[in-house]
């Protein structure tokens, strides 16, 4: 049923993998971030504690958009977008396949930057930690739900870089405030019984974003 | 027909208009305030939130003629939700501009990052990055779709936007917000009731010459092609 979805997701797989183009921009820039950060901001330890969460997620999401913009421009590059448009499949089989595609690259280069920012920012380790893996999860789907969509929108103009941010990070704002605090909670130790509700909420968002996202998608296929 | 509906309708806004001023300005009584400046600052607030209740009425319109569009393929539902978000967009930045405009005389600040400030400065990017969109995009079906789609994308966030930035801001002590006056007093709410009316169908008039003003480039656009072929 998905098959046109997987195919794309093996294809988009395959071109990172060989070119590791995506992955290793985005880490580099997340770390150019953490530097630039550092020199801006000359804070104490305490206080880069408490905006160490913000930060985290100031580089995935300033990293992520790289990835978004990438991915449709890719496919633009070399005409694919329109052959895709004429595949004889739902178009949210194609929102699927590059939204799963692009939330894969970038849950792999937020996995490989993690630990920089862990001895960047001399987090103690502990099993608490495990508890981020849910909220990164839930953070970057509703990210790249609402990311996939704009960029696929986005492409289709001069300025495609600036107008995806433009419209992306105001519609995602509520997601990223949330992964902000939840993130906070987790690394200052403070998980409060408002974590969870919390997290569901971000999951409950994700599932509209992306039931949204898929349903509209195939409005943007068409010429 | 349409063009005396039109003079009929610029008559009774501007009687209206006239009106406001004086029931704002001269006939309501001003509210109890510890200095005058405040009070002064206070009437401010019949033209803010008219203002804020229009953007929102344009934004549900651009809502509603965009899922319009995307199931009829009218293009007069486009044009509608285009006239309607660029007023939209008016309308709030009237609201961030007389609300920073009361807010330092009574809080002594021009802004703070309060819910109900940062979800209309959110809001109002998002209908930018709209219009932004529809510039960037050549004319065509494609434009109109793409825009219908983030005109429904982005009326659906707007709630999201207002209730993620309140939990947030229940973090944090309780700001400056909290000095409202209540509940209205009988002659200030008649005054804000005629500023809504009035502030509503100045919106229907705007939309109306709006509307005629995207029809005719269509028209003048129209033309030039014709041109163009001979």
């Amino acid at each position: 049923m998905m098959r046109a979805a997987l195919a794309i997701l093996k294809k988009d797989l395959r071109m990172e993998f060989r070119s590791k183009e995506s992955i290793l921009a985005m880490w580099i820039f997340s770390l150019l971030i953490f530097v630039i950060f550092n020199f801006t901001f000359e804070v104490s330890r305490l206080v880069m504690l408490e905006i160490a969460p913000g930060l985290l997620w100031v580089a995935f999401v300033f990293s992520g958009m790289f990835g978004l913009n990438q991915s449709f421009a890719l496919e633009k590059e070399n005409g694919n977008l329109r052959a895709m448009a004429l595949m004889p499949v739902d178009g949210g089989q194609i929102y699927v396949g590059k939204f799963l595609s692009v939330t894969l690259i970038m849950l792999m280069f937020e996995a490989l930057i993690f630990p920089i920012f862990i001895i960047f920012y001399d987090l103690q380790l502990s099993l608490e930690m495990l508890k981020l893996i849910p909220v990164i999860l839930a953070g970057t789907i509703g990210f790249t739900s609402l990311g996939t969509i704009l960029s696929a929108v986005a492409v289709h103009t001069r300025n495609q870089q600036i107008l995806l941010s433009m419209l992306l990070w105001p519609l995602v704002s509520p997601i990223i405030i949330w992964s902000v605090t939840l993130t906070g909670m987790v690394v200052s130790g403070e998980v409060t019984p408002a974590f969870y509700p919390l997290l569901l909420r971000v999951g409950a968002f994700d599932v509209i974003f992306f039931t949204l996202s898929y349903m509209l998608f195939d409005f943007i296929l068409e010429d | 027909m349409r063009s005396t509906i039109d003079k009929s309708l610029l008559i009774i806004l501007l009687i209206a208009f006239l009106g406001c001023m004086f029931l704002i300005f001269s006939w309501v009584p001003p509210i109890k305030a510890s200095n005058a400046a405040e009070q002064i600052a206070q009437r401010i607030f019949y033209f803010h939130v008219p203002s804020a209740w229009l953007g929102f009425l344009a934004f549900f319109v651009v809502f509603c003629s965009s899922v319009a569009y995307l199931s009829t393929r009218n293009r007069k539902w486009e044009l509608i939700s285009v006239a309607s978000a660029e007023i939209g967009v008016l309308f709030i930045s009237l609201v961030l501009i007389t609300g920073p405009i009361w807010a330092k005389p009574v809080w002594g600040i021009w802004w703070t990052w309060d819910t109900r400030l940062t979800s209309s400065l959110v809001l109002w990017l998002i209908y930018v990055a709209y219009l932004m969109l529809r510039r960037y995009l050549p004319d065509g079906s494609k434009r109109a779709n793409l825009s219908a789609v983030v005109g429904i994308i982005g009326f659906i966030d707007v709630p999201i936007v207002y209730y993620s930035i309140r939990w947030w801001e229940t973090q944090h002590p309780k700001a400056v917000m909290a000095s409202g006056d209540g509940s209205l007093a009988a002659p200030m709410f008649f005054v804000f009731m005629f500023s809504l009316a009035t502030f509503t169908l100045l919106y229907v008039y705007l939309m109306r010459k709006r509307y005629q003003l995207l029809v005719l480039e269509d028209l003048v656009n129209k033309q030039f092609k014709e041109m163009e072929i001979l």
